[in-house]
């Protein structure tokens, strides 16, 4: 049966005009844009600027030459690029594992009620915020000096290890913390160890937020002067490291050495050497975002 | 030792204990005694008896809160992962007391598999999602077979057979919640516990998993923790009816009110609070 239409009286015409959008609406959509403007006009500008600079030197003699203190136009950076690349392979092979095993650690196995287990947390979130400098005196102290490993690629891996293993730790407790606790539960359900759980549910869904968090950290000690400067990186090196107990230097500290030269070609030289940097950490982010890709894809 | 059938432990002790019955000729899997479940300080359940015969259905239904849930988690040690839980009172397990020194949790939920409230399926393939228990177990024969197998059993076999290999997260709920107790029917357990399977389907899958529990009671004994009273009276043999109670000193604890056999306990319920529940006058 068809139900009869409404004969009552006539609807009223419900008003569906807008009245605009409220000014203060406006004003805070305009903010956003604002805030958002500062940091990508900033970067771009800086990032034209730099290639503009460096335009000059932007060529194969900056990956092929060595530093020349006498003739600038032949002078290139390829002592810092491989001290660079030495370094921060050497750095991610310290605290990556370590990293990973403290965070499966806290997360996993530790007992939150036990006081020593809440100084380790609160002291890790403590380091991440001590001064990169501080990190630095503590490898001349403890890891050049003390333990006698000169001012090598393998004292400034250990000391950078230090630096970034705070935030590698953290972001990796995140990563491992966001794995529904669902998934822990069926595995578990089925006989499964904590370990087997661990090893073949928590860390393979945890891996691409532990990518993510891992390259980030690694940026930053790509980017790090300070506790380098302090572990030899400023001696005028025009050779590449054969190995961890080489001297070395990098490009954040190649790049201050230039800039505070006179001469004009020095500092187009940094600039130059600024780009590379910067195409480096391209690289290794692309590099990261592949990796994360290609493990979410298999699940 | 064992609570003698027909008579309530404790007799006078109010309120009303839980009246156990004789059970059906089957055997028994779980003797349940005197079962106290603590958080901490606080008691969640208190003295629960009740014992669960082998190849059949049990449910347990009563309103939210009200410890079915925490129960059906010590049949196997899954409390033992949450921080501050505490078991005291017997739970055997074919005479054995699941609780001893020497007993690993691990070969205990590898017995008596889980079923989860929310489909969990492991972010794999279905195959790989079958595959985990045996091969977490170490199982050493052919894996192709034993998935087929499985799945056959789980009535699943001829819905995902043309895609083992894609991402059991593709499955529908329903799918997927009967890819849940597949894979936990692969490590072959004796028991399945079943924690709500149905709350998140609709009635559709809702009926299939219900199939899928009638057929499988006939190998499994499968104890199933429900909100829904005409699902624990569709498929189950026994019933148990759990309510909270608040004690003198003003704290509340989930109590066993009434275990019988299912028919009985939704015809004629022997405790007020039972049929004021199964009536819908509360809950």
């Amino acid at each position: 049966m068809i139900p009869t239409a409404v004969t009552s009286d006539p609807p009223e015409i419900p008003r569906l005009k807008g009245r605009g959008t409220p000014l203060r609406e406006q004003f805070f959509r305009l903010s956003l844009w604002a805030s958002l403007a500062i940091g990508v006009v900033f970067l771009a500008g800086l990032l034209t600027y730099v290639v503009v600079e460096g335009w000059p030197r932007l060529n194969p003699k900056l990956w092929t030459n060595f530093p020349d203190i006498i003739d600038p136009s032949n002078a290139g950076a390829q002592s810092a690029i491989t001290g660079t690349i030495w370094v921060i392979s050497f750095t991610a092979l310290y605290c990556l594992p370590t990293g990973v095993l403290t965070a499966i650690y806290l997360e996993e196995y530790a007992d939150r009620d036990r006081w020593w287990n809440r100084v380790v947390e609160i002291n890790i979130q403590n380091l991440a915020a001590v001064p990169s400098i501080v990190y630095g005196i503590l490898g001349l102290g403890v890891i050049s000096r003390g333990l006698g490993f000169g001012q090598t690629v393998l004292t400034a891996a250990l000391t950078l290890s230090l630096l970034v293993l705070p935030i590698v730790i953290i972001s990796s407790r995140e990563a491992i913390r966001a794995v529904p606790q669902s998934i822990r539960q069926a595995s578990l359900s089925l006989g499964a160890t904590q370990w087997q759980t661990i090893w073949r549910q928590v860390l393979p869904a945890a891996v691409p937020g532990m990518a993510t968090g891992s390259i980030l950290a690694l940026s930053r000690a790509i980017g790090e002067a300070a506790p380098l400067l302090l572990l030899g990186g400023l001696t005028f090196i025009t050779f590449n490291p054969t190995g961890v107990h080489s001297q070395f230097t990098v490009l954040p500290i190649q790049i201050f050495n230039w800039i505070s030269q006179s001469r004009a070609e020095f500092t187009a030289l940094a600039s130059a050497a600024i780009v590379v940097l910067l195409v480096i950490l391209l690289v290794m982010n692309s590099l990261a975002i592949w990796l994360r890709n290609h493990f979410t894809r298999r699940w | 030792m064992t609570t003698p059938p027909g008579h309530g432990p404790g007799g006078t002790r109010p309120p009303q204990p839980a009246r156990s019955v004789t059970l059906p000729p089957s055997e028994t899997v779980f003797e349940v005694g005197g079962l106290s479940v603590f958080y901490g300080d606080h008691e969640a359940v208190r003295d629960v008896n009740m014992n669960i015969g082998a190849r059949q259905i049990t449910a347990m239904i009563g309103p939210s809160g009200c410890g079915k849930s925490t129960v059906l988690r010590c049949f196997n040690r899954m409390n033992d992962l949450l921080p501050g839980a505490r078991v005291a009172g017997k739970v055997r397990y074919h005479n054995e007391d699941l609780y001893g020194r020497e007993v690993d949790p691990i070969e205990v939920r590898r017995r008596i598999g889980m079923v989860f409230q929310k489909p969990n399926p492991f972010p794999k393939s279905i195959y790989d999602n079958i595959a985990y228990g045996p091969r977490v177990g170490g199982f050493k024969g052919n894996l192709d077979d034993l998935v087929e197998e499985t799945l056959t059993h789980a009535a699943l076999w001829d819905e995902v057979k043309d895609k083992l290999r894609t991402s059991a997260l593709a499955l529908s709920g329903g799918q997927q919640q009967r890819l849940c107790i597949a894979r936990t029917i692969a490590v072959e357990p004796e028991v399945i516990l079943m924690d709500e399977p149905c709350s998140s389907l609709d009635p559709i899958a809702t009926a299939k998993i219900e199939d899928l529990m009638e057929h499988l009671a006939q190998e499994f004994t499968i104890i199933v923790v429900t909100h829904n009273m005409q699902q624990a009276a569709r498929v189950s043999e026994q019933t148990a009816f759990f309510s909270s109670e608040i004690d003198g000193s003003g704290v509340r604890h989930g109590r066993l009110i009434e275990f019988d056999e299912t028919g009985t306990l939704f015809s004629n319920p022997s405790d007020q609070r039972t049929e004021d529940y199964i009536s819908g006058r509360f809950g």
